[in-house]
């Protein structure tokens, strides 16, 4: 049996591996883009509408998105004020350490100058983080003016979901990509 | 090859014997050098099992093993993910392509003798794959929980029935419910994906260990062992790499435009590989016009719908497959291939080949009494060319079996 | 080799000769051919609209989507949902649920209105396409309507308007002897016989003509067999891709496999 390998016997072992290699390449990706979130996946983790005409001023409603509660609160003027006062007490004021999808458009950290929409999951293990708007001492500030206060470890973050220093959260409450449309909210995509 | 990669090798090659197995198993494998098309459905039967455990595998993402979800599931699959029914589309068409190819493989061993001395227990290992093969195929028929899927596992596990004595409690026992249901299905589904594809892949290893210690046959029944050249190595063979490869390449490359051409034009393959009344969900209360398996049980189905009796219809059906496992010592020719065969066997071959065509047409049709009467008459044929085969084997004249090839 | 094929011939002989006549779409006989053209967008839109105003009122499409619609069919999303999606909870990513509830219609009709995302793979597409056009008027009927290729269907004819009154008529029709020949007077013409059960629309009763509902007809169950299987025309167009490469791939290796075969032979 001869078994020098002839320019000929190489040219045809090139192109029929190469043409084979092309064809499992190809033949791969079906089973690889089955994996991708299926129609189903991407329905139930689709965007969410709500209409927040309803809210009173101060008011914070919870819905869901993906899973995760996301929190809306509708801010008086005041409270929009007070936020220059506790800006000594956080960590990331401007948000510089996380995505942050609005930075600098509204105070609110939103689209909108009138409403905060935040991930109610503390960046710390991922608790929901609790809702105290009143200006009044509390047992982990004596000097509160309105924010969030983690009950597991005691993470507190401000009216729009800033960090405080000093607390084992270590980011901003996250905004996801959202839209108002007039007073419909749509939570999950731009517009 | 580097000093540095070699020294990896003959470090692994010291503790894992992989020179060893590429000679003895691939480039020193002595094949018979003169084979034909017939020689190749051993390899695309394996190929074929691949595609069958990797499509299946992927189906499991999205597959749901519980009564109310399962019909919906393969919906989903066909719809909602991405490229999932071309998943699908491969494991329906590879179900049948596998039988097509197994029955050709097992024609095949009957045309040339295949299982004559020595080459019995590789004949056994392979009916004993043929017979887990229709059990898993029946068990995956019965998981999209369509109205034939439903049905049809109606109608098999009832045959558990007409057992005498333990055949209403091994029913229920099969079922796990007093009529099937969920606790059926997700037993079937343990079944289907686990259990037996581990029994298959040890039978499909068991069997190529038995073929390789006796050596591939040939279309004349030469035994090539008998001239050797000064090596030892059989004059009329060629080692298995390259040579043998190279060819089932090709053939992987003619089955891959069969395969496609169903798959991508005539899945459904006219309502005979996924059958038409499947696309409905399994209603107990209606049932439907005409229940029929699919085509390649459809030999069988004949000959149990042609015994009046429930229990002899069974047992004639048991019988029609435990007979191959025999054939073995029913062929007492002195020649190997139905090349060189007396007339008897050429007859009796033709008969039996007209004979299981048409008892798989007459499974898949509605019942009549002229169709009973040939059903009747086909399975006849079929046992006589077994039956009769010490006979006819042993008084016929053959033709002398040549020396070399 | 040859014996295998005299064989394959042998076996089909014996088929046709012991086939027995099938009555697929019941009275009617064989059903009216239908070849779906799935990349024939506008005819799947206009199917679509017919399907949600007419059919979606009772029928579900549950194992389909709104958004896949919109998006196989080329129908922008706010078309969409402006014009065909009724209910404003309903999302684009939702299945097509259906507006009935099956206690309820079980009620009216003895039997719940079956989902049809399916039906053209079940009955056939041509079997969907032969059953709408064949109702007609049948005053023993509890909905007047009774059809042709599924007697006794509980299904009201729901497009009587447009396709107008349809009933059972007879006709004059040629006398054909046993050996096929036609029986004909002193005079050559042919003499006819009275036969009854052959559907008749009396002209200008609805909407549209006869040809004009064929053509409304067969743009529905053209979506609705798209609905059946969604990525079969992408399955169609795929498939010639994956022929040529396994064309291509087994003439290499057949060159290369015959290359070695020299050293053998």
């Amino acid at each position: 049996m001869e078994d020098t390998l002839t320019t000929r016997r190489k040219v045809l072992i090139g192109m029929t591996a190469t043409v084979g290699a092309a064809g499992a390449s190809i033949a791969a990706i079906p089973f690889i883009a089955s994996w991708n979130p299926s129609a189903k996946a991407k329905a139930v983790g689709g965007p969410v509408r709500i209409d927040v005409s309803k809210m009173q001023v101060g008011q914070k409603i919870q819905v869901s998105w993906r899973k995760q509660p996301i929190f809306i609160i509708r801010h008086s003027k005041e409270a929009i004020e007070n936020l220059s006062k506790v800006e000594s007490k956080l960590d990331d004021p401007s948000s510089l350490k996380i995505e942050e999808p609005y930075r600098d458009l509204n105070p609110t950290r939103s689209t909108s100058g009138e409403y905060t929409v935040i991930a109610g999951v503390c960046t710390h293990l991922g608790c929901a983080p609790k809702f105290y708007p009143e200006i009044q001492p509390q047992p982990w500030d004596d000097s509160w003016i309105g924010g969030f206060f983690c009950p597991c470890h005691g993470s507190m973050f401000d009216i729009v979901g800033r960090v405080f220093k000093g607390v084992p959260a270590p980011t901003n409450l996250k905004v996801p990509p959202h839209y108002f449309d007039g007073s419909i909210l749509t939570i999950g995509e731009e517009r | 090859m580097t000093q540095q990669s070699s020294g990896i090798f003959n470090w692994i090659n010291t503790r894992l014997p992989i020179s060893n197995t590429y000679e003895r198993h691939l480039s020193k494998h002595p094949v018979p050098k003169k084979v034909n098309f017939w020689y190749l459905f051993g390899a695309l039967a394996s190929v074929v099992l691949i595609i069958q455990i990797v499509s299946g595998i992927w189906l499991m993402f999205g597959y749901e093993n519980t009564e109310e979800g399962a019909f919906a599931s393969v919906e989903y699959i066909m719809r909602d993910i991405e490229y999932g029914w071309i998943i699908r589309y491969m494991h329906t068409t590879g179900a049948s392509m596998f039988f097509a190819v197994v029955y050709l493989h097992m024609f095949r061993g009957l045309l040339y003798g295949s299982y004559h001395k020595p080459r019995e227990l590789v004949w056994i290992f392979g009916m004993t794959i043929y017979l887990v093969m229709m059990a898993e195929g029946f068990l995956g028929y019965v998981l999209p929980y369509g109205q034939m899927s439903y049905w049809g596992a109606q109608v098999i596990i009832s045959l558990f029935g007409a057992i005498p004595y333990i055949g209403e409690s091994l029913e229920l026992w099969v079922r796990g419910d007093y009529y099937i249901s969920g606790a059926t299905i997700s037993r079937f589904f343990a079944l289907h994906v686990v259990a037996l594809p581990l029994i298959l892949i040890a039978l499909v290893f068991m069997h190529l260990v038995a073929l390789h210690e006796v050596g591939a046959g040939n279309p004349d029944g030469v035994d090539i062992e008998k001239y050797l050249d000064e090596d030892g190595v059989p004059l009329d063979s060629v080692p298995f790499f390259p040579y043998k490869v190279l060819n089932a390449l090709v053939a992987i490359g003619v089955f891959g435009i069969v395969f496609s051409f169903i798959m991508f034009f005539f899945p459904e393959g006219g309502g005979y590989m996924l059958e038409l009344a499947n696309f409905e969900e399994a209603n107990p209360l209606s049932t439907p016009e005409h229940i029929a398996p699919v085509w390649y049980y459809s030999p069988y189905y004949a000959m149990l719908r042609a015994v009046p009796d429930k229990l002899g219809g069974l047992l004639v059906m048991a019988a029609a497959i435990a007979i191959l496992f025999v054939v073995p010592w029913l062929d007492r020719s002195k020649a190997a291939s139905i090349r060189y065969k007396g007339i008897l066997s050429k007859i009796a071959m033709t008969m039996f080949i007209v004979s299981w065509l048409m008892l798989a047409w007459l499974g898949t049709v509605p019942v009549t009494a002229l169709r009973t009467t040939l059903s009747i008459i086909g399975t006849v044929i079929y046992f006589a060319f077994f039956l009769l085969m010490p006979i006819y084997t042993s008084i016929e004249k053959t033709k002398p079996v040549p020396e070399r090839l | 080799m040859k014996k295998f094929c005299f064989l394959i011939f042998l076996f089909l002989s014996i088929n046709s000769v012991v086939a027995a006549v099938g009555a697929p779409c019941g009275d009617y006989g064989e059903c009216d051919a239908f070849k779906p053209q799935l990349t024939n967008i506008e005819s799947l839109q206009l199917g679509a609209l017919t399907f949600i105003n007419h059919c979606y009122g009772c029928h579900s499409l549950k194992y389909s989507r709104w958004g896949r619609i919109s998006k196989d069919l080329d129908i922008p999303e706010k078309i969409l949902t402006e014009n065909l999606v009724f209910g404003s909870d309903v999302k684009l990513g939702d299945r097509m649920t259906g507006s009935m509830q099956s206690a309820v219609s079980e009620g009216w009709f003895g039997i719940a209105p079956p989902d049809l995302t399916l039906v053209t793979r079940l009955h056939g597409s041509d079997w969907v396409y032969t059953y709408l056009r064949t109702f007609y008027e049948d005053s023993s009927k509890p909905y007047g309507v009774n059809n042709m290729v599924y007697p006794g269907a509980a299904m009201p004819n729901v497009l009587a308007l447009m396709q107008g009154q349809q009933i059972l008529s007879c006709k004059d029709v040629p006398i054909i002897a046993s050996n096929g020949g036609v029986r004909r007077d002193e005079f050559g013409n042919d003499i006819t016989e009275e036969k009854c059960g052959y559907l008749k629309t009396i002209e200008g009763s609805g909407k549209l003509t006869e040809q004009e509902f064929d053509d409304y007809i067969f743009n529905l169950v053209n979506f609705m067999t798209y609905v059946g299987e969604p990525s079969r025309s992408v399955r169609e167009r795929m498939g010639w891709y994956v022929i040529l490469f396994f064309v291509v791939f087994t003439a290499f290796s057949y060159l290369l496999y015959r290359e070695y075969q020299k050293d053998y032979h």
